[in-house]
């Protein structure tokens, strides 16, 4: 029963609601603080070693080195840096081991075939070297946060290369890396209601290591569609090696488009 | 007097019997309300890692007003879902208002979602604040759900017209009901835009099946209690009109039996939603109070002719089926908190305090009714008014016009005049909003504190 005041409810209620829209828009940034934390991990000049061989490329996705945190063992500190190209470890290397005395000799004996190991296995599941059991603990812990630092890097980068140019798809190409006999396909174009896709996967040792979108719906929604569908769908495609994989809700045009491509890509790979 | 129904000293018992002073579950459901709006906020505030422009801000106000404008959808229909907890313990009245006030809010959110969201897809798509039209129209064709979306966004912006003060006033309120109802469907269309290109659902699948659980409970609870509710209360009692009696000029009472109709729970002070299964009446339910504690055999209702429907009543048939809803309201005995108390009813708000009168438990002399209306004539149920007064040893007044029309005055020093101790009581209040908020004014003058002053108004 108390006096209502249409007005100045009407007033409040605006006022509360804008300014806590406005509030709220202005409390985030406006570059995403993990993706540049990881970035800013990626290229570390300071520490002492050899040029990483492909420096141009701008991210950590195409190719480049992470350095893992620093471990803690009994014997000292172990760091652990790793060169990535086309989202594979291509090279790792020991920046800090333990030295001095025994350390020394077990440091020498143990490093490299973690080092190759790493290579190898393309993970932290690699075995330890028996006399070097500690070494061996630090390196697989600062080798896993290495590999976490590239997965928290990775959809950062695979939205913008999907979202657009394509350029960085010609540094994986097969000439210049050798070992890993890598080579890159490009699918057909797939037309969609909203514009051509078009995929182009790297194929290395049979296994789709990499996969973008040359092409893909551009401009408005299907800008946002496009951000939030390809880098899923590049994922997807790399985890399953094959074409059958789950449409990215919201973006089904995309989705249809980005597989019918993958496909043909597939099969000019295959024959 | 025939219409008599004499309730006396049973039904006093049973309400006693009822009588723990409960407290209204509103400040608990409005922090739950809060709490909801900060969760759909925070799943925004997840799912947004950065905002690089101008575009993105705009983008993002459309993301904040749409999600908010959904949840509070959601609670707009579930205000209107007759949930007992809001309807007999909130009060029917204050649940009303807030799905009024909270309806408009909701509108207004809705269309700034939609005007930045084109707004702001316009500008990414490299168009300016001129193209926001043909940007509709493109995203309405492109996206999915967006036809479905935009049809409901018409119905949403149709039922908000059609409640505007001035033109609500000029509908029929049938037309004006009927109109409302759209809302459903409104909320139906425009749900799946929401599941389909709303990025939080899309990426979060946890948000996407909270947002169905609250929907669905939403759809649940309007089913139980809008639907299957009734159908049961109806199946069971089976109303019909026993007879019809005019009380004074204009105000006439109209009988109800059925069967076990004690089982319904109604308590004195409580209304129904009644629609009278007659020619031209059935399509339309009114809200009248009970005018007498209810009986195992018998429910009545006094109303005044002022409406269309309310002037059909007077020609209703014996044995006339009679579908009712309820029973609602929070104008109950349980509001109260003291031993003394004082009704005041202006006009045909005699209807919730005569019940009350009859029920209210209490010594003699704790029960005092002041009756207002316009001439001694119009002072329906006076009959019953002094027998009950006299049975119960309450005290009953009344307030008239004088002889040359003027009105009586009630102010503070007439009513601590007349009642010494009048801060010391509970008050009840049912009337024509303009005497309610005179007579609130004068008791709280009189002493009376706002938290005991009852009333119900149907105002908006």
């Amino acid at each position: 029963m108390r006096k209502s005041h249409p007005i100045r409810r009407v007033v409040l209620a605006t006022a509360a609601t804008v300014s806590g829209v406005v509030l709220l828009l202005s409390l985030k940034p406006a570059s995403d603080p993990a993706a540049a934390a990881a970035a800013g991990a990626a290229p570390q000049p300071g520490a002492a070693a050899r040029p990483s061989p492909q420096g141009g490329q701008r991210g950590g996705a195409a190719a480049g080195t992470v350095t893992g945190d620093a471990a803690q063992t009994q014997y000292g500190a172990v760091q652990v840096r790793l060169t990535v190209a086309n989202g594979k470890i291509t090279g790792a290397e020991a920046v800090q081991a333990p030295k001095g005395g025994v350390s020394d000799q077990k440091t020498a004996l143990a490093v490299p075939r973690l080092n190759q190991e790493a290579v190898a296995a393309g993970n932290a599941d690699i075995d330890a070297v028996s006399g070097a059991t500690y070494t061996s603990t630090g390196y697989k812990k600062s080798l896993q946060s290495a590999l976490d630092k590239i997965k928290a890097s990775s959809p950062g980068s695979g939205g913008e290369t999907g979202a657009g140019s394509g350029s960085s798809g010609g540094s994986g190409s097969s000439g210049d890396s050798g070992a890993a006999r890598a080579r890159t396909v490009t699918g057909r174009t797939a037309q969609t209601q909203y514009g051509p896709v078009q995929v182009r996967i790297t194929v290395s040792g049979g296994r789709i290591t990499r996969a973008e979108a040359v092409q893909a719906p551009e401009g408005g929604v299907s800008g946002q569609k496009t951000t939030l569908a390809v880098p899923r769908l590049n994922q997807e495609a790399v985890a399953a090696g094959n074409a059958d994989i789950d449409a990215v809700s919201g973006a089904t045009y995309t989705s249809t488009g980005y597989k019918k491509s993958l496909q043909s890509a597939l099969d000019q790979a295959g024959g | 007097m025939t219409t008599t129904l004499a309730g006396g000293r049973a039904a006093r018992r049973q309400t006693m019997r009822r009588i723990r002073p409960r407290r209204s579950p509103a400040v608990p459901l409005l922090i739950a309300v809060w709490a909801g709006a900060a969760a759909v906020l925070w799943l925004w505030w997840h799912n947004t890692p950065a905002i690089a422009d101008d575009n993105g801000r705009i983008l993002n106000a459309g993301r904040i007003t749409g999600l908010l404008a959904g949840y509070l959808m959601a609670l707009v229909v579930l205000q209107m879902a007759r949930v007992p907890a809001l309807e007999r313990r909130v009060g029917s009245d204050r649940v009303a208002r807030w799905h009024a006030m909270s309806g408009r809010y909701t509108l207004c959110l809705i269309v700034a979602h939609v005007f930045l969201t084109m707004w702001g897809y316009a500008l990414q798509a490299g168009r300016t604040l001129g193209d926001v039209v043909q940007q509709t129209v493109d995203s309405v064709n492109q996206l999915p759900d967006m036809g479905k979306a935009a049809v409901g966004t018409g119905l949403f912006v149709l039922i908000g017209v059609s409640s505007v003060g001035g033109i609500r006033r000029r509908l029929p309120y049938d037309a004006w009901y009927h109109v409302h109802l759209l809302t459903y469907a409104a909320v139906f269309l425009t749900f799946w835009h929401q599941i389909t290109t709303g990025n939080d659902f899309a990426v979060e699948p946890v948000a996407k099946t909270f947002w169905y659980g609250l929907y669905g409970a939403v759809t649940a609870l309007v089913l139980w209690y809008r639907i299957l509710t009734p159908l049961r209360l109806n199946i069971r009692h089976r109303m019909r009109v026993e007879a019809v009696i005019e009380e004074t000029p204009g105000i006439v009472s109209v009988l109800i039996g059925g069967r076990k109709l004690h089982r319904m729970g109604a308590e004195a002070g409580q209304f129904f939603r009644w629609r009278f299964l007659a020619p031209g009446m059935r399509f339309s339910s009114h809200p009248y109070s009970l005018s007498a504690a209810p009986r195992p055999d018998m429910l009545r209702i006094t109303v005044k002719a002022i409406g269309d429907h309310s002037s059909r009543l007077r020609e209703l048939a014996p044995g006339t089926r009679v579908w009712a809803e309820g029973p609602y309201g929070a104008l109950t005995a349980q509001r109260r908190s003291r031993g003394k108390v004082l009704l005041v009813a202006g006009g045909v708000g005699i209807t919730p305090m005569r019940a009350l009168f009859e029920t209210l438990p209490g010594a003699a002399g704790d029960i005092t009714l002041l009756y207002r209306a316009n001439t001694t004539q119009d002072l329906a149920l006076w009959d019953e008014l002094a027998a009950i007064a006299e049975e119960r040893g309450a005290r009953l007044m009344y307030a008239v016009n004088s002889p040359d029309g003027e009105r009586p005055d009630i102010s503070a020093e007439n009513l601590q005049r007349k009642i010494p101790d009048v801060d010391h009581h509970d008050v009840f209040m049912c009337g024509p909003p303009g005497f309610a908020q005179s007579v609130y004014e004068a008791l709280r003058e009189a002493g009376v504190p706002a938290r005991r002053i009852h009333h119900e108004s149907f105002e908006m």
